[in-house]
């Protein structure tokens, strides 16, 4: 009889326990979703537990953020939806939006919201939360995702080049790579000029060449802001100039090469000299992985180079999205915390504190802002930056893109084949969407 | 007042007697779990195969059999249907034959055994996951072990998962590393079945060892053959972990597979009902394969 009301009054403190622990002080509780590790620098305040501390103090609320496997997270995000049971804020890859916007999974900001918003954010930012109209489906991270040519100067001042000045057309980006090309005594090569992204999920070899696509005037789609229909726009003479570019660097200029298939890595190690990806993301990994390359004086950056002399260079901008589900259970709340985070003081806040560049117009011209050499080579950048189309048929068209380049560099069909049979593919993923 | 009929209450005591609603009991946490996560999802994909289906909206439009007519017009499934057969018809044999070569040399004696018998049967108990993932740094064309060798032998060095021509061969080698320690393990099980008395008797006629090998151990091990070939068979069919860490289906769709590609529609083009589709017709693939299987193999069956 004693053990039994033991167990009883166990049991009756375990629950108490765990209904004080769910709501503290009773508070509400909101949720709020983000990719684990490194996958974007702009998780940085997401992963400081204080981060939201003022706004919670102040609306009686507590702000759980989840860390998700990137991976795995967009399933996750979706399974959790179907299933009425999903947080009350996400931070979600762009790339995600086309599908989760196909099932009617988020909330549109506010109109008047959004053309407060638009007015006040540098043109990038505005270039990335307006899908047409003026249309937002959430507030963009802060910290540029904007990619970029990088180089490595002390290649560049080996091979007789000047180092602040990087190729600024694909007949100098072949030519600087022909000079940066290093052999061995056997003629292999070591370290490549060039180093191309090739392999993988298709998606990331796309995105490390549109610009190339883009700045040849062909495109992934004829009307990026348009949900369903269209049609693929890549398989043309800038398209098919786009691919040839780099198939002539494989095998004509022999500056580069497949057996390098990791540009940032490549680059990092010092086995490539020139490559293009997220700047953002060689600025967090230098310091850890090329101590002896620091920014400025061992690495620089700039847009990537424009097809020949006069033309606009171009490049791929990404970003996520703070968004709230339209089944939250909090939505009044989890917009007004959003809206909290992307207000902005915080904006200049959080930007400053860890080290990310802002997206307010006025914040730009802050301190630690104004003189930081990166942040200004960014903002430069930035309004040659193009956002990814939202059409619901994106993915097979990535997919369709990528296995064509894919096989034009690999030597197993031409590029003329190999962008038919993609266009071929990517109009029928288009139709197949709209079903 | 209702009362039960009397055949259902004899029925009921007759099943008390004989311990029927006991063993029921016993079982039905196990039938409740298999119910509702095995048997339940199967006949939910089977429903859905027939409609256009957005989960999150929980909005379904029936269309017929136009998903499964829609599957037989795509170049893509039809590819990864080529893929998943050449697969499953390189690793299940190779692993098979390599899994009955091990154990039989490890039925004899010789030093360290046991511990090499731990190291072949290593990668089994590995994640899949893991695995790739060193697997994926081992076939790296520049840094990779497997070129090394290449070029320490004075060889060309192979692009390995880089080439539409080489990667899915790339990825049955790393499958026949994964599962060649499982077939050998229940290859070691037959061949202690087997009574030495058959070996002894073969000896005194003259028999030679490989003679033995042919006319006694192959034909004695057909049951064993006939497991380790469905059971690879079916786990062929629904490769999956392996290719998605090692080259996510590419280059350019080279090693996509049917389990992927039922991925990439469900997942990442939401397009569940086209998905479903998809795993019906692998749920056939796999059903008719087996039973050619389970009939082949009765002509092989041995008593001894």
């Amino acid at each position: 009889m004693r053990a039994r009301q033991i167990l009883v009054i166990g049991v009756l403190f375990l629950l108490v326990l765990g209904s004080t622990e769910a709501f503290p002080g009773g508070r509400r509780i909101l949720t709020l979703w983000y990719p684990a590790g490194e996958i974007t620098q702009s998780t940085l305040p997401l992963r400081d537990p204080t981060v939201f501390a003022p706004f919670e103090a102040t609306n009686n609320v507590k702000i759980e953020m989840v860390a998700v496997d990137y991976d795995t997270m967009q399933q996750k995000i979706f399974a959790a939806a179907a299933a009425g049971n999903i947080a009350d804020i996400l931070f979600i890859d762009t790339s995600w939006l086309p599908g989760f916007l196909k099932e009617n999974l988020l909330e549109q900001v506010d109109p008047a919201k959004a053309k407060r918003w638009l007015a006040s954010v540098s043109p990038e930012i505005a270039t990335l939360s307006d899908y047409g109209g003026g249309t937002m489906w959430g507030y963009p991270q802060m910290g540029h995702d904007i990619y970029g040519l990088t180089w490595n100067k002390q290649h560049f001042k080996e091979a007789g080049l000047d180092p602040e000045r990087p190729p600024q057309t694909w007949d100098e980006l072949r030519e600087y790579c022909r000079r940066l090309v290093k052999r061995d005594a056997a003629g292999n090569i070591i370290r490549v000029g060039y180093a191309i992204r090739h392999v993988g999920h298709p998606h990331g070899v796309v995105h490390k060449h549109l610009w190339a696509i883009w700045g040849a005037g062909a495109d992934l789609i004829d009307n990026p802001n348009a949900l369903r229909g269209g049609r693929a726009m890549f398989n043309n003479e800038g398209g098919r100039a786009a691919l040839k570019l780099v198939l002539d660097m494989l095998n004509v200029d022999k500056c580069t090469s497949l057996n390098f298939p990791d540009p940032r890595a490549a680059f990092l190690s010092g086995i490539a000299s020139m490559q293009i990806s997220e700047t953002v993301s060689i600025r967090a990994r230098q310091p850890r992985e090329a101590p002896n390359m620091p920014w400025s004086t061992g690495w620089g950056m700039w847009l990537p180079p424009a097809r020949k002399k006069g033309d606009k260079p171009v490049t791929l901008l990404g970003a996520w999205l703070f968004s709230v589900p339209k089944a939250s259970r909090n939505k009044e709340l989890a917009w007004k915390a959003i809206e909290w985070l992307n207000s902005e003081v915080n904006d200049y806040r959080l930007a400053a504190k860890f080290n990310l560049t802002p997206r307010y117009k006025s914040n730009w011209a802050k301190e630690p802002f104004k003189s930081d050499s990166y942040v200004q080579t960014l903002l430069k950048m930035g309004p040659y930056g193009r956002r990814l189309p939202i059409n619901l048929g994106l993915n097979g068209i990535m997919d369709a893109l990528g296995g064509a380049i894919q096989k034009a560099w690999h030597g197993e069909a031409s590029v003329e084949a190999a962008l038919a049979e993609a266009e071929r593919l990517a109009n029928k993923a288009i139709q197949d969407a709209m079903k | 007042m209702y009362r039960p009929q009397k055949w259902i209450l004899q029925a009921i005591q007759r099943g008390y007697r004989r311990h029927y609603v006991h063993a029921y009991l016993f079982i039905s946490p196990v039938l409740l779990v298999f119910g509702l996560f095995r048997v339940w999802p199967a006949l939910q994909t089977l429903y859905f195969s027939f409609y256009r289906v957005e989960l999150a909206s929980h909005r379904l439009v029936y269309v017929g059999l136009e998903n499964f007519i829609d599957l037989f017009h795509d170049d893509i499934f039809l590819g990864a249907v080529i893929n998943t057969f050449l697969y499953a018809f390189a690793i299940v044999p190779i692993s098979a034959a390599a899994g009955l070569i091990l154990a039989v040399l490890f039925n004899e004696r010789f030093p360290a055994k046991e511990l090499l018998k731990g190291v072949y049967f290593a990668p089994m108990v590995t994640s899949t996951v893991a695995a790739a993932v060193v697997w994926w740094w081992l076939y790296n064309p520049q840094y990779g072990l497997f070129n090394a060798i290449l070029r320490l032998l004075h060889l060309p060095p192979s692009p390995w998962l880089l080439s539409t021509k080489t990667a899915l061969l790339s990825i049955v080698l790393f499958s026949i590393w994964k599962t060649v320690g499982y077939n050998m393990v229940i290859y070691i099980a037959g061949l202690q079945a087997i009574p030495s008395e058959f070996y002894e008797a073969a000896t005194i006629d003259g028999a030679s060892s490989i003679q033995q090998f042919w006319r006694i151990t192959v034909p004695l091990l057909a049951p064993v053959t006939t497991f380790i070939l469905i059971y690879n068979g079916i786990f062929a069919f629904q490769v999956f972990d392996q290719v998605l860490v090692l080259t996510g289906g590419g280059p350019a769709n080279a090693t996509n597979v049917i389990v992927l590609e039922i991925y990439r529609q469900a997942f990442q083009r939401y397009r569940f009902g086209y998905a479903a589709a998809e795993a019906m017709v692998l749920f056939l693939l796999i059903l008719i394969i087996t039973i050619i299987q389970f009939r082949t193999s009765r002509r092989f069956e041995v008593t001894y």
